[in-house]
């Protein structure tokens, strides 16, 4: 025999608060003298035997009572399989998990995975009963769970399974074990069971790790573990990427995207439309002849941006089994125009070159909304930068307190600023900056400038530190040769801080030559070397233009068009402290958010820690103000819809102690094989009630016999005063 | 307190206690009373007062008031001071049962100031007071006599008697009824606990001697109501068998014996035209007194107490 709370087995003490009190009425005998023993005598000669039994009786059953009541409470159960078992019913706390990853939407025609999950449920409901402890959960990239502990009640549970759907995220089957561990450890029951359901996809549950099996493992020493798998058809299509290729997100012109798009099935599929929308409207389309299975193909959608302002991008392959991945998203923010101001503290020579890289163009076009301008930095002081949207600062020996102020708020609002060492550069008067201005406005502490060149005199190339980086992408396109004819023989030791980090560095050691910050709404790009010849030959080469423009096409961007996945946090940054405590965020499925504003390192900051929809969020500083869109894709991750048969999934399961229960028969078969436990919590508490209810009638009848005698006695009973015989 | 009293503040018999001398114990109790509502407690004790009877033969002749002759040529006989001159005889019980005392006062103590207060009032109307203390036997005797030495005489005969068992208090009343020579007031201080045919026999017998006797029954307020609970061990003052036992279980039964004791004691006084008083050793002794007295008085004009006369 087990107990469910064997601490309760302590109060079985008590038992002994009755034995003592009846032996100290009995032994505890108080002495006095006594001259009315003549009253006295017979009374006792014909009572104190029945008192004794009596009392003997009532102490009984009063012991009786309270240790079954203690037994009831520790809610005693017997395992039937050891052959002796008290009479009980067969009960167990139960959790049910159930995978609402988004490859449970995939359907094979007739239903979802996911409803035909529900429907296995319904089968484990049927050997749940009332009042037992229960759980549900929904197994995701974070787990939700839905009732957690509670007496089970059908109807109430019903109407918990109805409001279940998928989420789109993917499932995150490292934190699944030790969650249901966490569950189970809370269930109050003797007995526990986890009735896992998923459709067991080959990513996740055909790969499963030592680290999961251990955690599995000690899963199923908590309790009986059942996978329930729900497997469907393998075919997908799923668009896993939208990027922007090339172009400037800039009113009239057309921005080149790249739409990527994966066939995670068994089949190859063939003929399939990439349809691409701006703000709803179908704007282009292109055709995939064919994707081997398992295959990526890409196709170049071309948006042209005929207006100013953020604007909705969508990429989309037609509606098949699982539509959840079918779509991408992304936000482009258009500007009216761009202009760059290149301060040159130089010479002359590298604001010209400078220039000469931001307008490189293959036809030599000129473009009036695409405005570089370059002055002189003893005039900097007169100019303001308030008709640019990106500064370059090229070899500038020093700038002001205020202007480094003007700059700080100059990038805060969402504007970029471009800094390049160079010979003329005061480092001691930059750090000096950095020191006093609130917000440390270049992402690194400046040192002195070494020579880079090795024995040879030749000087080192270049290396993306942050291939996927923006900036970095169409370096990568060049041949490595071309990348590496661009040499540096001098830079700048620098000392990045907290908010800094490397774009590009140098080959052979992790020297930065780029080194970005956020700052506000806007980043800064510091050059550790010079924009001139003499510390560098980056000019001379195909590097320098295609660097500077991609630099000022993501500069002249958003931070709202970095597309999130689902789950990931989404920020709304403000320029300076905001006159409304919180923002909102408008979902995809049209529910608005309440975030607060909180300030972190000098920044005001909305962060919405979890985005829980795949679409265009909408961002605003307040209820009134205009929305920012943010686009928050699905992790591609879960549209690798295969799944594992039985036989894999069983040898997939080795050792993490899980019981793979494939239909209803054999599900059913399972549940009466483990549940060999019987709770006999009832019994002993109907038994104590019984004796209690006992003692209570004889104590009652003794009780009212005594009240009788007296009311007779005291009726009787002169008045103890002083009276007259004659009265 | 009963509610013809006025607000008194009545002398605790712990109080008393602490006083020490019986006389001016007995001096507070009574000078109490007399400042109250009853200007005559001698009324109370009057068995025959008239001021004067026509003269008849065989009567002495010093008894004719001669002044009354003068004025009147009829012969009265003046018997005022030698009639209401009576005696006043107090019967205490000293026996081992009356040492019981559940507070600091037992009964014997108790006893000693009521006959005190009784005894102080008697005398101060220079009546004569006599006295008698028994247990098993009558252990002491005092003829009657009109000096205030009777009060110490109280505490010294009480102070120096050493308590013994009683079984019987027929036979000490008989005896003391023998010792009483003249037609007396007598005031019996007990806690009767005997046989109620044996203490109505020995009242009997003073009675039938044409003594007015008052019973004052004086019983400690723990044998009035029982209040104990648990495990009692009682042990018996008079050599009875000591008894163990739970005594909320008993209590039933003794307070229905102690009733059917009190009724029987009660209606046997009755019925031989003897006063009785149920006396709380808890109470204030003035308290009791006056309620006594105001008993006695209202009961001097009823038929019943013609029967006293």
């Amino acid at each position: 025999m087990s107990f469910l709370n064997p601490l309760i087995l302590i109060a079985a003490a008590g038992v002994s608060l009755p034995i003592l009190a009846h032996l100290l009425n009995r032994y505890q005998v108080k002495q006095t003298d006594w001259a009315a023993m003549r009253f006295l005598n017979r009374s006792v000669r014909v009572r104190t035997r029945q008192l004794r039994l009596r009392d003997l009786v009532l102490l009984l059953l009063r012991c009786l009572a309270l240790i079954l009541l203690v037994f009831a409470l520790a809610r005693p159960a017997t395992d039937s399989a050891g052959g002796l078992a008290l009479p009980g019913e067969r009960r167990a706390g139960v959790v049910i998990a159930l995978d609402a990853s988004y490859s449970m939407s995939h359907s094979d025609g007739n239903a979802t995975r996911f409803q035909r999950g529900l429907e296995r449920i319904d089968v484990i409901r049927q050997h749940i009963q009332p009042g037992d402890p229960v759980t549900l959960v929904l197994l995701g990239g974070e787990n939700r769970v839905a009732l957690r502990n509670v007496a089970y009640d059908p109807d109430r549970f019903a109407t918990a399974l109805a409001e279940l759907t998928p989420t789109p995220e993917p499932l995150n089957l490292d934190r699944v074990p030790k969650h249901l561990s966490a569950l189970v450890d809370d269930l109050d029951a003797h007995q526990k069971e986890v009735y896992v359901i998923s459709d067991a996809q080959t990513q996740d549950w055909g790969r499963i790790s030592n680290q999961q099996r251990g955690a599995f493992a000690g899963l199923g020493e908590r309790a009986n573990v059942f996978l329930i798998p729900v497997p469907g058809g393998g075919n997908n299509l799923a668009v896993t990427g939208l990027d922007l290729i090339s172009g400037e997100l800039r009113k009239g012109t057309v921005a080149r995207y790249r739409a990527t798009v994966r066939n995670c099935g068994s089949n190859p599929v063939s003929d399939i439309e990439v349809r691409c929308r701006v703000d709803g409207v179908q704007i282009d389309s292109k055709r995939i002849p064919v994707i081997a299975p398992g295959a990526s193909e890409t196709v170049s959608l071309f948006v042209p941006f005929h207006n100013a302002g953020p604007t909705r991008i969508t990429a989309e392959v037609s509606d098949d089994a699982l539509p959840t991945d079918n779509v991408r998203h992304t936000v482009a923010v258009v500007r009216d125009r761009i202009s760059v101001l290149c301060i040159d503290g130089s010479t002359g020579e590298a604001g010209r070159l400078i220039m000469s890289a931001l307008l490189a163009r293959i036809d030599g076009a000129e473009d009036k909304d695409y405005v570089v301008r370059t002055v002189q930095w003893p005039s900097y002081p007169a100019d303001t930068l308030e008709q640019a949207d990106i500064a370059v600062f090229a070899d500038v020996p020093e700038i002001t307190s205020e202007q480094a102020r003007q700059l700080v708020r100059f990038v805060r609002q969402g504007n970029g600023l471009v800094w390049f060492a160079g010979d003329q550069v005061k480092t001691a008067a930059w750090n000096k900056l950095l020191d006093n201005v609130a917000d440390a406005l270049l992402p690194a502490k400046l040192g002195l400038a070494v020579d880079t060149r090795d024995a040879l005199g030749v000087g080192k190339p270049l290396v993306p530190g942050m291939p996927d980086h923006t900036v970095c992408r169409p370096l990568q396109s060049l041949p490595e040769d071309l990348l590496n004819e661009t040499r540096f023989l001098k830079r700048l030791q620098v000392e990045p801080n907290d908010t800094g980090f490397s774009v590009l560095s140098l080959a052979g050691s992790r020297s930065p030559i780029l080194l970005e910050r956020s700052l506000g709404r806007g980043h800064v790009f510091m050059f550790t070397t010079s924009a001139q010849t003499a510390w560098n030959n980056m000019a001379h080469t195909p590097v320098f233009p295609m660097l500077m423009q991609q630099v000022v096409t993501y500069l002249a961007g958003r931070a709202f068009e970095q597309p999130r996945v689902v789950g990931d946090s989404l920020a709304l940054s403000y320029v300076e402290e905001p006159d409304s405590s919180d923002a909102v965020f408008d979902t995809p499925s049209g529910q608005s958010l309440t975030v607060p504003v909180r300030e972190h390192r000098g920044q005001y900051v909305a962060l919405l820690e979890k985005s829980r929809e795949a679409g265009f969020y909408e961002a605003r500083v307040s209820v009134q103000a205009p929305g920012m869109p943010i686009a928050v894709n699905v992790d591609t991750r879960e549209s690798d819809v295969t799944c594992l048969t039985e036989q894999e999934l069983a040898e997939s399961l080795q050792g993490t102690g899980l019981t793979v229960a494939s239909n209803d028969t054999t599900l059913l078969a399972d549940i009466a094989t483990a549940r060999t436990d019987r709770s006999s919590w009832r019994l002993f508490m109907i038994a104590a009630l019984v004796f209690l209810v006992a003692e209570g009638l004889l104590a009652d009848r003794v009780l009212r016999r005594n009240r009788t005698r007296t009311k007779q006695t005291v009726q009787a009973q002169p008045k103890p005063a002083a009276g007259n015989a004659h009265a | 307190m009963t509610d013809h009293l006025p607000r008194t503040f009545y002398l605790d018999p712990e109080v008393l206690k602490k006083l020490g001398d019986l006389e001016l114990i007995a001096r507070e109790a009574v000078e109490g009373l007399r400042v109250g509502s009853h200007r005559s407690q001698l009324r109370g004790f009057s068995t025959e007062f008239v001021h004067h009877r026509q003269y008849a033969p065989g009567d002495a002749l010093r008894t004719i008031d001669w002044r009354v002759f003068g004025r009147t040529d009829r012969y009265y006989t003046k018997l005022y001071e030698a009639e209401t001159n009576f005696d006043c005889h107090l019967l205490i019980d000293a026996s081992a049962s009356m040492t019981y005392g559940s507070g600091k006062v037992s009964k014997l103590e108790y006893a000693k100031y009521l006959a005190a207060s009784l005894g102080y009032l008697v005398l101060s109307q220079r009546d004569s007071l006599g006295l008698s203390v028994f247990d098993s036997k009558v252990r002491a005797y005092v003829p009657p006599r009109s000096s205030m030495n009777m009060i110490v005489e109280i505490d010294r005969l009480l102070r120096e008697i050493e308590p013994e068992p009683r079984t019987t208090i027929a036979r000490q009343l008989h005896d003391t009824a023998l010792l009483i020579k003249r037609r007396s007031f007598v005031v019996v201080i007990s806690d009767l606990l005997s046989d109620v045919d044996d203490i109505l026999a020995g009242l009997d017998h003073l009675r039938y001697d044409g003594h007015n006797v008052v019973v004052l029954h004086t019983l400690d307020p723990y044998e009035l109501s029982f209040p104990f609970k648990g495990a009692w061990r009682f042990d018996g003052l008079e050599q009875e068998e000591p008894l163990t036992t739970q005594s909320e279980r008993i209590r039933d039964d003794y307070l229905k014996n102690l009733g059917e004791f009190l009724d029987a004691l009660r209606a046997g006084c009755v019925a031989s035209h003897i006063d009785y008083a149920l006396v709380d050793t808890s109470r204030p002794l003035d308290a009791v007194l006056s309620e006594f007295f105001f008993q006695r008085q209202s009961t001097l004009v009823s038929p019943s107490a013609s029967a006293h006369a």
